[in-house]
């Protein structure tokens, strides 16, 4: 005999957006991290070897752009999806909710060190952990300046104009420092804080699935628990 | 059942995926790719080309670009009269100099122009050629060698013809790069280098598109620079010239005073963005790390 207690009671976490917009980045992101580096490697046997893959030097870069204005589109979407929450759903970009960093983030981050070392408990989360914060932003920033070092390069005749002549060099020098970064901090810092840690190794499924068992929920985010249900706890 | 069947299906699939993924990639590698090795292989394809001594293999030399002509159309009669009119007799075979000399020092090249007028009157006006009279003058050698004659950069018996471009490409980059090593590095590490050089781009500028092919221009001149971009990029404005192609610290002394200034700044910034990128990374990675063995920690004592 079941009864509907048997399932864990969910928490929806992420709408179909965030899941969407998620995923359109994990296949962009990955596409222009091959093609960028496959281009930039070229000088060693396997980034040929990858390129004539994917169609020779011609055929990468047109995949490079593609995937980056592709990725790109997704801030404008996001941005919408912000006018829309703010405007229609009346919900608040700068709350405690929000991904706006905050004082609490500081102290979040100092308190976890001190965890890490065995010095008390770990600091009790809201709706974004701090670094979780630090995924967005570094999303959301490094897109805009891979996206303006990646015009210089793109367009050089354009930006030699209003720009001097060598800004074109030190945007290739940003661009490909920048890449490097994304690509180690997403693939072991992101990957390891939010994937492999042992409460949810191997994968972290509420971005795909946008719910959360209720229970991870409190344990994970307890201050936005408490500031959802006040009366309960 | 259907669970059961569902439980079998999955297991089967996991154990399966990894190694059927592999096999699947390298099948793709081997079949699709057939070239995929010589791909993947770092070393670039070994030039024939070799430089002329005093002895010719004539099965090179027939199968070369110049394979068709007689040793009497560069060399001259070796004895008789030679077109001048001047008395020709074979060298002393017991002389101490014979067969020792350079012969690429030796050799009157002004014989090449009377097939390849242009290319030998631009070689006339380049850097080159005034490199050569400098030498003359001197006597003095420059630090990368000889002035070099045509024999220096193409071997008159072995060079083939016809390659492709990118072919071309490739073995010009070591051929400037011989004497020019620090530009040759920092074409390949520019876009246009690695397109053209290391993945095979026709499309792409080689040295000669930028500098001249016999003109060998170092391309100081503003106007000169802008004509060599505008080549491929006709909408490049003034400032299009001052990109630094040859980005890098080496030879600094030898660009025009405004490229070292922005090549400070180039170096410097990029420097700075280096710096940015490892200390963020320094403090994540030590953080994530700290964290993950924290919870580890945590989770091995629960069970405990």
């Amino acid at each position: 005999m079941e009864t509907t207690t048997n399932f864990p009671r969910i928490h929806r976490r992420f709408n179909v957006l965030h899941r969407l917009l998620h995923i359109i980045i994990i296949a962009n992101f990955t596409l222009l991290a091959i093609t960028g580096f496959g281009l930039h490697f070229s000088g060693y046997g396997w980034a040929r070897l990858l390129v004539s893959i994917l169609g020779g030097p011609q055929a990468a870069g047109f995949l490079h752009r593609f995937c980056a204005v592709f990725l790109y589109s997704g801030i404008g979407v996001h941005l919408c999806w912000l006018l829309y929450f703010k405007l229609v759903l009346n919900g608040s970009l700068l709350g405690p909710g929000s991904l706006v960093p905050g004082k609490k983030d500081a102290a979040d981050l100092y308190q976890n060190l001190r965890y890490v070392f065995g010095k008390g408990r770990p600091p009790l989360f809201e709706r974004f952990s701090y670094l979780q914060k630090v995924d967005y932003w570094a999303v959301m920033l490094g897109m805009q300046s891979m996206g303006i070092t990646g015009l210089f390069m793109w367009f050089p005749e354009y930006f030699s104009t209003v720009f001097p002549g060598h800004w074109v060099n030190i945007a290739s020098h940003f661009h490909f420092h920048e890449a490097v970064l994304a690509v180690m901090y997403i693939g072991v810092v992101h990957m390891s804080d939010t994937h492999l840690v042992p409460e949810v190794f191997p994968i972290e499924k509420s971005i795909f699935t946008g719910t959360m068992s209720e229970e991870r929920f409190r344990e994970e985010h307890p201050e936005e628990w408490k500031r959802m249900n006040p009366a309960k706890d | 059942m259907q669970t059961g069947s569902f439980q079998t299906l999955r297991s089967f699939t996991l154990r399966w995926i990894t190694p059927l993924f592999t096999a699947g990639c390298l099948v793709l590698a081997c079949a699709g790719f057939p070239n995929a090795h010589a791909l993947a292989s770092t070393s670039p394809a070994p030039l024939s080309t070799r430089q002329s001594t005093w002895f010719v293999d004539m099965n090179l030399y027939s199968a070369a670009a110049h394979g068709s002509l007689k040793c009497e159309e560069c060399h001259g009669p070796m004895i008789g009269k030679d077109t001048a009119g001047k008395n020709k007799t074979h060298p002393d075979k017991q002389a101490q100099g014979f067969l020792r000399a350079e012969t690429r020092r030796e050799f009157d090249y002004a014989s090449c122009g009377k097939c390849h007028k242009t290319s030998f009157d631009r070689f006339m006006t380049g850097e080159h050629a005034k490199a050569m009279v400098t030498e003359k003058q001197t006597g003095k050698v420059s630090r990368t060698g000889h002035a070099p004659t045509c024999g220096d950069c193409h071997s008159a018996h072995f060079s083939p013809s016809h390659l492709s471009r990118a072919e071309t490409g490739k073995r010009m980059t070591e051929t400037c790069g011989s004497c020019h090593p620090s530009q040759k590095l920092s074409f390949l590490a520019n876009y246009h280098g690695k397109a053209a050089v290391n993945l095979g781009y026709d499309r792409s500028a080689l040295c000669t598109d930028c500098h001249g092919a016999h003109a060998c221009l170092s391309l100081k001149e503003p106007k000169e620079v802008l004509s060599a971009c505008r080549r491929c990029h006709p909408d490049a404005g003034p400032s299009f010239a001052d990109i630094i192609i040859h980005d890098n610290r080496m030879d600094l002394d030898k660009k025009t005073e405004t490229k070292q200034a922005a090549m400070k700044r180039v170096q410097f910034l990029g420097f700075l963005s280096f710096v940015f990128v490892t200390v963020l990374l320094v403090f994540f990675y030590g953080h994530s790390c700290l964290l993950m063995l924290r919870k580890l920690h945590e989770k091995l004592r629960k069970h405990n």
